[in-house]
């Protein structure tokens, strides 16, 4: 070791004293430290996703076997078939898709439109209403659920329909009855008040303050309108911040869940299956010691799709999450 | 009329040289007043005059003002749609559940009947709900404990992961995991199907007596059992897991966190350490001088982020309580009123940290 350590630092300087021995020894220490500190870290963050793997491949004989901790000794799929099923993956999973997928791409967009208006043009009464986007993000969705509910169910904008309906004197009053339907999620995301919309708006609004007004005030001399240099300037050069948001967009909207619970009653997305899972496997007669296996199975099931996509695009988002400069 | 009067004052004036000093200068400060009066009319008519006082045709169309007012016009015309959005989606449905909150309120199928009832809610929960009470100061006692150390643990982590070393892009990676994977129903359900059996629950167990009473199951990060062989006090075993707990807890809960304060650090110029390293300063007084100051901003975001997150996350004591009502029992008059307490005295804290933290700290580090 010391050896190692010897050639080492002589590679490293030549003109070696002791003095130098000595802060290249304490740096060397300091790494080991913080190589230990992370790594142990990394195992308390990391060990429920482990205990998920070994959990899901297990078999019933092995969780009655004391012997058996972490590596099964009968390994079997069969887990992963039954939560297959119960979660009705296929389906789910695009309803998923077709709900959070679309709506968090809406987001991106509309949460972008909204802050640029707030982060380059002066009028009366911004910073109130940009008090009131922080507001937003403050209030828990649980209040809002409710008459969120209502409003859908008997959907009405401004009034209009009502007013047919009275019109007509209609004895059975015609309704837009959009629980059910994934509108109940693309409505509130296509006008920017979508999930987490305020802290969105927020990081946007942070960014495009840091870029320069010079770009966008030479194609305003070339003829371009505000919109037009918003999609030809704004949106190009800031590549950064929109991969922040929409990978922030995609897991929240995936793991939506208090909202969805209360807006389906029938197309229900992969969280409510999910955490109906449990009573799904009861019926079953997986009870006590024979559900973790299965929950392991339908939980990696759930969050193997964002999985991969974060492994496949984590370099990127972290680098862009150093260059965002999301700072208050 | 009165600067008719105003003339006539002046011809007297002149008329007779004998009336005071006194009397000319009021004459000439009733004309200067009947000018401005004048001139405000103009403007009221916004009509524009030259020096001459001359119409000046071009400055009247209707649209030449000005690219300043031109450019707030387009800004409306941006967060136009997110001011529709939100009058629809958010400030109609807060109203509505404020109003529900000081109603009785049933539901039948298809629809919906609320009768006033004044505070009868409120009254209710505070009352007769023994349950409200207690979930409430446990869960503000939460929020006090656990947010300045969830603040403190991931600036912690943040350094370190900000240093420069091999794996730290790996690392990096590995703490965003918590916010795929925690936000979701998955932790629920995973501390909810192995309670009082397997491995996780002893790692996030919701009180300590969960975490003493699943002590001696066998797999996985055993602690209580571990705790139990070494022969201490029951109590002194309780509390260390339960600070067990507490370490996995907050750890899952610094995934954001963490990264804010990398984006916040990211943002400090470089030259500064350069120059405090020219001037010979240690490490400590890097942290304290440079670092602390300059991301003032982002530990304040951080605070308000972690509040926000402690309060709306689904194993709030008080959310619990108000979830299950609106959805087992279909009592949402008083889940509303729930809320709303829980709500007000929340944002209550939150205003006060802001203020307090900005006035104290900010001020101080500019």
């Amino acid at each position: 070791m010391t050896s190692f350590l010897k050639t080492k630092v002589k590679d490293k300087f030549p003109d070696l004293n002791r003095h130098k021995l000595k802060d290249y020894i304490g740096k060397w220490i300091l790494s080991a430290f913080r190589l230990v500190f992370l790594i142990s870290i990394s195992y308390i963050i990391l060990y429920p996703l482990f205990a998920m793997f070994s959990f899901s491949i297990m078999s019933k004989s092995d969780i009655m076997d004391t012997s058996v901790t972490w590596i099964t000794k009968s390994p079997t799929f069969e887990n992963f078939k039954i939560a297959w099923e119960a979660l009705d993956y296929p389906t789910s999973l695009l309803n998923t898709l077709l709900i959070g997928g679309i709506s968090a791409l809406l987001e991106i967009f509309s949460c972008a439109v909204a802050a640029y208006g707030f982060s380059r043009f002066q009028f009366k009464g911004r910073g109130l209403l940009f008090a009131l986007v922080l507001f937003t993000a403050i209030v828990p969705v649980q209040i809002l659920v409710i008459p969120l509910f209502l409003n859908f169910r008997y959907f009405d904008v401004l009034g209009i329909i009502g007013l047919i309906n009275t019109i007509t004197q209609n004895p059975d009053p015609v309704y837009l009855d959009l629980i059910d339907t994934p509108f109940t999620f693309w409505l509130p995301s296509l006008f920017g008040v979508g999930l987490r919309s305020g802290l969105f708006i927020f990081i946007y609004r942070q960014f495009f303050m840091g870029l320069p007004k010079e770009l966008e005030e030479a194609s305003w001399i070339d003829g371009c309108g505000p919109f037009m240099t918003f999609v030809r300037v704004v949106i190009p050069s800031s590549g950064v911040v929109f991969l922040t948001v929409s990978i922030f967009a995609i897991i929240w909207h995936w793991n939506e869940y208090y909202q969805s619970v209360i807006f389906f009653t029938n197309t229900f997305p992969l969280s409510v299956r999910l955490s109906n899972a449990l009573t799904i496997f009861e019926t079953l007669g997986y009870r006590n010691e024979g559900a973790p296996p299965l929950v392991s199975a339908a939980c990696l099931l759930f969050i193997l799709p964002v999985l991969i996509m974060y492994l496949f695009m984590q370099k990127k988002f972290i680098q862009s999450i150093d260059r965002v400069g999301i700072v208050g | 009329m009165k600067k008719d009067k105003n003339t006539e004052t002046i011809t007297i004036a002149e008329g007779s040289s004998a009336t005071s000093v006194k009397d000319i200068i009021k004459a000439e400060k009733a004309e200067l007043r009947a000018k401005k009066r004048e001139e405000r009319l103009k403007k009221k008519q916004k009509i524009a005059y030259d020096h001459r006082g001359n119409i000046i045709p071009d400055l009247n169309k209707k649209h030449v003002k000005g690219i300043e007012s031109k450019k707030s016009m387009y800004g409306r015309m941006f967060i136009l749609p997110w001011c529709i959005g939100m009058l629809l989606f958010f400030i109609v449905p807060l109203f509505e559940s404020l109003w529900y909150s000081f109603c009785y309120v049933e539901v039948a199928p298809g629809e919906m009947y609320s009768v006033f009832e004044g505070i009868e809610n409120y009254r209710f929960i505070f009352e007769e709900d023994m349950d409200f009470v207690n979930n409430l100061t446990k869960s503000i006692s939460s929020f006090f404990t656990s947010m300045p150390i969830i603040v403190i643990v991931s600036l912690i982590l943040a350094l370190v992961l900000n240093g420069n070393f091999k794996g730290r892009t790996f690392f990096r990676g590995v703490f965003f995991v918590p916010v795929i994977v925690a936000t979701g129903v998955v932790m629920t359900l995973l501390t909810r199907s192995y309670g009082g059996y397997g491995a996780i629950v002893q790692l996030s167990a919701k009180s300590a007596e969960d975490a003493y009473s699943a002590a001696g199951t066998t797999s996985g990060m055993d602690f209580s059992a571990l705790l139990n062989q070494l022969n201490l006090p029951e109590d002194l075993t309780a509390q260390l897991s339960k600070m067990i707990t507490d370490i996995f807890n907050t750890i899952w809960t610094c995934g954001i966190p963490v990264v804010l304060y990398i984006a916040g650090l990211q943002t400090i110029p470089a030259q500064l350490y350069e120059a405090s390293k020219v001037e010979g300063a240690t490490t400590w007084e890097e942290f304290w001088y440079i670092t602390l100051p300059m991301i003032g901003q982002t530990i304040l975001l951080v605070i308000v982020f972690t509040l926000i997150e402690l309060l709306t996350q689904s194993n709030s004591l008080v959310i619990n309580q108000a979830y299950t009502q609106m959805i087992d029992n279909a009592n949402y008059y008083h889940s509303a009123a729930m809320l709303w307490v829980f709500f007000a005295i929340v944002g209550t804290i939150i205003g006060l940290i802001i203020l307090i933290y900005s006035k104290l700290c900010l001020k101080r580090w500019e």
